[in-house]
Order: structure tokens, then sequence, then C-alpha cells
């Protein structure tokens, strides 16, 4: 079964870290990736561009149309994503429970939707 | 004389297993001959089915195996393993051993080796990966590709699962007493969830992505054939071809389920039919009655039913009885929940499932909802069925079930 884990912050709240942490923040994340790489359970690991670089995306007439922004007018967004493979919740949870800031903020756990058909 | 590609993957696929013994047995070294073995493979894929088989195909992959097992040692430039390759070498007539099914020797290595990749010591989706690149000689790429995962992500999960087969000492022994007991039951658990995997996941294109279900009916009738005797094998054996054999009727071309009471059941394949039927009826009687065999005779029942009505639920209920008792387990609580309601009413079914309600994560599971809404519909109860299957589709997770489970609640509610 397949788990996207989402961790969500702002500009705000990662300036309030002072930047001597960084370093050791950064790799404990790192380490956090490659002991899950290791395991064949984290398919992958990826951090977000800052907010103003997002955008939204339409077409209109059959020409792409862009204009500036996240979808939604949140004080939080999608700092990160990690995408797991596992045996079962139980094992995703536990490691959505090792991830290194979740003595902090919580991890926003997902299930994926997949095209398995169970016998009726 | 060509060969079909397909006809290369088959031959590939059987000798798969006796090339890696056959190498782990001369130089030792798991994780280094099981590359090799790949590799071989890998080249006998690419060259057989153009310049045909050679005379010994075994023999072939063998010999190619062991030279690049010695070409990669020597790009390690490890001098160390190098010595210890020659000790082990043998004069090269050796490796030109006999056919694929004369030596009684290969039957407990291949057994060996099942055994090892189902080593307790990993986990289910390590035991199945390991499985099938060492047993059934799949490649990572065709092994990410039916599991939908990057191959990187495989690749990693195996190589880690062949460092802890190493790391265990992979001998040969096979285990003896309880722990024999405990292994088979690992190996064939996971050939069921090979299966189960294959039952379930879209096909894709066969030649890249094989059929697990057909693999796992493979692996299994292969293991038939090593451990004859052994009841639970033949009723695992039987189980798979009983339920694959509704496979033609269990989906639409466009993808959407149709539930075992829907099924065109002229579309089941007979021939699936009656040889699980035959293995099953042969088992039975030896009167070493496991869940596997139990599943097998319940599937046998609803596939000897015409139709749904001439279903004998009375026997079903037997089974399930019978099963609670030898594998306890809450989803075959619920299955059982539904034989009730067809032996003694629904009503009797919901107090059954009420029951299994205890459980907070049972109760929460989409399954058990599903069911109470199947319950409450024969109970004739169309608005609180209707209130559950819309319960149940937002808890599955499988796609083609949710929209199953939203049809079913937007056919009682209109």
């Amino acid at each position: 079964m397949k788990y996207l884990l989402l961790i969500y912050g702002n500009q705000e709240k990662w300036a309030s870290i002072p930047a001597a942490e960084w370093p050791e923040a950064i790799a404990r994340q790192d380490a956090f990736n490659r002991k899950y790489r290791a395991t064949g359970e984290l398919i992958g690991a990826y951090g977000l561009a800052d907010e103003v670089q997002a955008r939204l995306v339409r077409r209109e007439n059959g020409q792409p149309a862009v204009t500036d922004g996240p979808y939604l007018e949140t004080k939080e967004y999608i700092a990160s994503f990690y995408l797991l493979d596992c045996e079962s919740e139980e094992r995703a949870l536990q490691i959505a429970a090792d991830m290194p800031f979740a003595d902090v903020d919580p991890v926003e756990f997902w299930p994926i939707l997949h095209e398995a058909k169970p016998d009726l | 004389m060509t060969v079909s590609r397909g006809e290369v993957e088959g031959l590939l696929r059987e000798l798969a297993p006796q090339v890696l013994t056959a190498l782990v047995r001369r130089y030792g070294q798991f994780h280094l001959c099981e590359d090799a073995s790949q590799e071989a493979l890998l080249a006998a894929a690419q060259q057989w089915p153009s310049g045909g088989l050679p005379d010994n195909p075994r023999g072939w992959l063998i010999t190619v195996a062991s030279r690049r097992l010695m070409d990669q040692v020597r790009s390690e430039q490890s001098r160390r393993a190098r010595e210890e390759l020659v000790a082990a070498a043998t004069p090269p007539f050796e490796l030109l051993g006999p056919p694929a099914d004369a030596e009684p020797a290969d039957r407990d290595d291949s057994l060996a080796l099942l055994f090892g990749c189902c080593h307790p010591d990993l986990s289910s989706p390590s035991q199945i990966a390991l499985t099938l690149r060492a047993v059934s000689g799949l490649s990572t790429a065709q092994i990410a590709a039916a599991f939908g995962v990057p191959e990187a992500t495989m690749a990693q999960r195996i190589s880690r699962a062949k460092q802890t087969i190493a790391g265990a000492g992979f001998d040969f022994s096979l285990p003896t007493g309880v722990e024999r007991t405990e292994r088979l039951r690992a190996v064939l658990h996971v050939l069921y969830l090979v299966f189960n995997e294959g039952y379930t996941a879209s096909e894709g294109d066969t030649l890249t992505v094989p059929a697990l279900s057909d693999e796992a009916i493979r692996l299994t009738r292969w293991l038939h054939r090593l451990l004859p005797d052994d009841a639970e094998v033949a009723g695992l054996l039987a189980l798979m071809l009983l339920t694959d054999a509704r496979r033609p009727a269990r989906t639409l071309p466009d993808g959407s389920l149709v539930p075992l009471a829907e099924q065109d059941r002229q579309q089941w394949d007979q021939a699936k039919i009656a040889e699980g039927t035959a293995l099953i009826s042969a088992a039975l009687p030896r009167g070493e009655v496991g869940p596997y065999q139990l599943q097998a005779a319940i599937a046998a029942v609803h596939d000897e039913a015409k139709t749904m009505a001439d279903t004998d639920w009375t026997q079903i209920l037997g089974l399930y009885d019978l099963l609670e008792l030898a594998a306890p387990n809450p989803f075959t609580a619920l299955n059982r929940a539904v034989a009730v309601a067809m032996v003694r009413g629904p009503e009797a079914g919901l107090e059954v499932i009420a029951a299994l309600e205890a459980d907070k994560r049972m109760a929460r599971h989409h399954r058990l909802i599903a069911t109470r809404a199947h319950l409450h519909e024969l109970a004739g109860d169309p608005g609180t069925a209707a209130a559950d299957y819309l319960d149940a589709a937002r808890r599955a997770t499988s796609l083609p079930e949710r929209r199953y489970l939203a049809l079913q609640a937007s056919r009682l509610a209109g």
C-alpha cells in the first residue's frame, strides 16, 4: 500500500529557527530519508520551493493561462511530501511518527487509492 | 530452431532456481551468485528467441552465470574472494550438468532456496520480492512494474533482503520439525499474497509485467510437485485455481467489478474448476485439514453451483465454522456472517457482525461496513444499507472497489 506524507509550514515559522540549528535539522532529515530508502519503503522525498514560486495553470481558449500563487489562501502551505510503499498502515504510521519534525508539527497522512480489484 | 519469447520466458522461470542453487552450491556467496544468475537469465532472454535454444539450456545458464561471477569478483579486485572462488571452482565439464529434472538433490536445493527467501527476518514485501527474483527469475524491473514502485525502490528492497539471507547463513539446510512447519506456512502465505496481488492488480503487458496470479499458480504447482504429500500445499493450489477460474467473469470490459451473485457463470473456466476440485477432493480425506484446504473447499462449493440460488450455503457455513476453529481471523468471521445470513436470515448475520464491531479497527474497516450494508439490504432496510455503502465507499482504498460501493449506495438511495 502506498501512502503520502505531507509536511506543512510557512516562512515565518522557518525564519524562527536559528540558523545554527539548520545543519542538524537537515542532517536528521537526510538520515530519515536514507534509512527508509534503504528498507525499500521510501519511494520519494521532495521539498517544495517557496510559495511565491507556486503557480496556477489553467487552459483558456486552448492556451495555457498562468497566474501566481497557491490555490488556497492559507496560513501554512505544503513544504515537503514523501511517498511510501509499506506492508501495512501500521508500518506507514510508524514511519510517519519517525519523521524528525513529528514531535513539533503533525505529519499529514493520506492512503493512496490503488487499482486493486478485490474478490467479491 | 527458433522459439517464441513466451516459451523462452517459461523455460527460464523453470530453470531460474536450479541455476541459482547450482551456483550457490559451488561458490557460496548468495548475494553475488544471485546477481550473476540474474545476468545469465537476462542474456538468455535476449539471445535465445532469435538464436535458438542451446543444447543444454541449464548448463548454458550455469556456465554463463559462473563466468559473470568470476568477472564480478575480478572487477571488484577482491583477492580474498577470488581465492575462495578458485578453491571452490570445479572443472567446466561439471557445469554442463544433467538435464533439469534428473537430480533429486535439485529438489531439496530448490526447496531450500524457496524456504530461504521466506526467512522470518524478512518483511512480507521483501519475502515476496526476493522469491520473485531468486526463485521465479524475474528481473527487478519486472517486479517493480508488477508492484507499481520505481525500480530503484525495488532494487533496494531486494538487495537488503539478499543481505539478510546471506547474513543468516544460507546453507541449503532444510529446517526440520516445528521450524519446517512454520517456514512452510510462511512460504504458502507468500505464494498466497503473490496470487492475490496478481488477482487484483490491473492487467499489464504480460511479457513485461508477468501476471502475478499466473506466476503464483506456477510456483505453487511446482511446490506441489516437490511436496506431493502435503495437503495444505495441494489446498492452496486448489484455492488459487478455483478462485482464478472466476477471473473472466469478475470484471466488465470497463474494469468495473461484478460481485459473485451477478457473475455470468458461463464464463467461469471449467478446466480450472475441475482441476481445483480434483485436488481438494484428494487432499481433504487425508485428514490434515488446514485453512487453505477449507478455503478451497468453500470456493469449490461456490464454483459447482450453477446459479447463486443453487449455492449450498449450509455446507459453506459448516466449512466456515471449521475455518474459524482452524484459523480465527476477523475477515473469515465477516465472510461467515454472510453464510449465517444465507442460512438463518439477515438478522442472524447482522448479529455476527455486531459482535465483530467490538474491535474498533474492524468496526471502521470498509469490508465490515460493506458486508453490513449488504445484510441490511437483504433485511429490507435500503436506507441503512445505502448509508453503510456510502460510508464503506469512503473508507475503501481500492479505486474499483470504491466505485462499486458508491454505485450500490446511489442505487439504493435513488
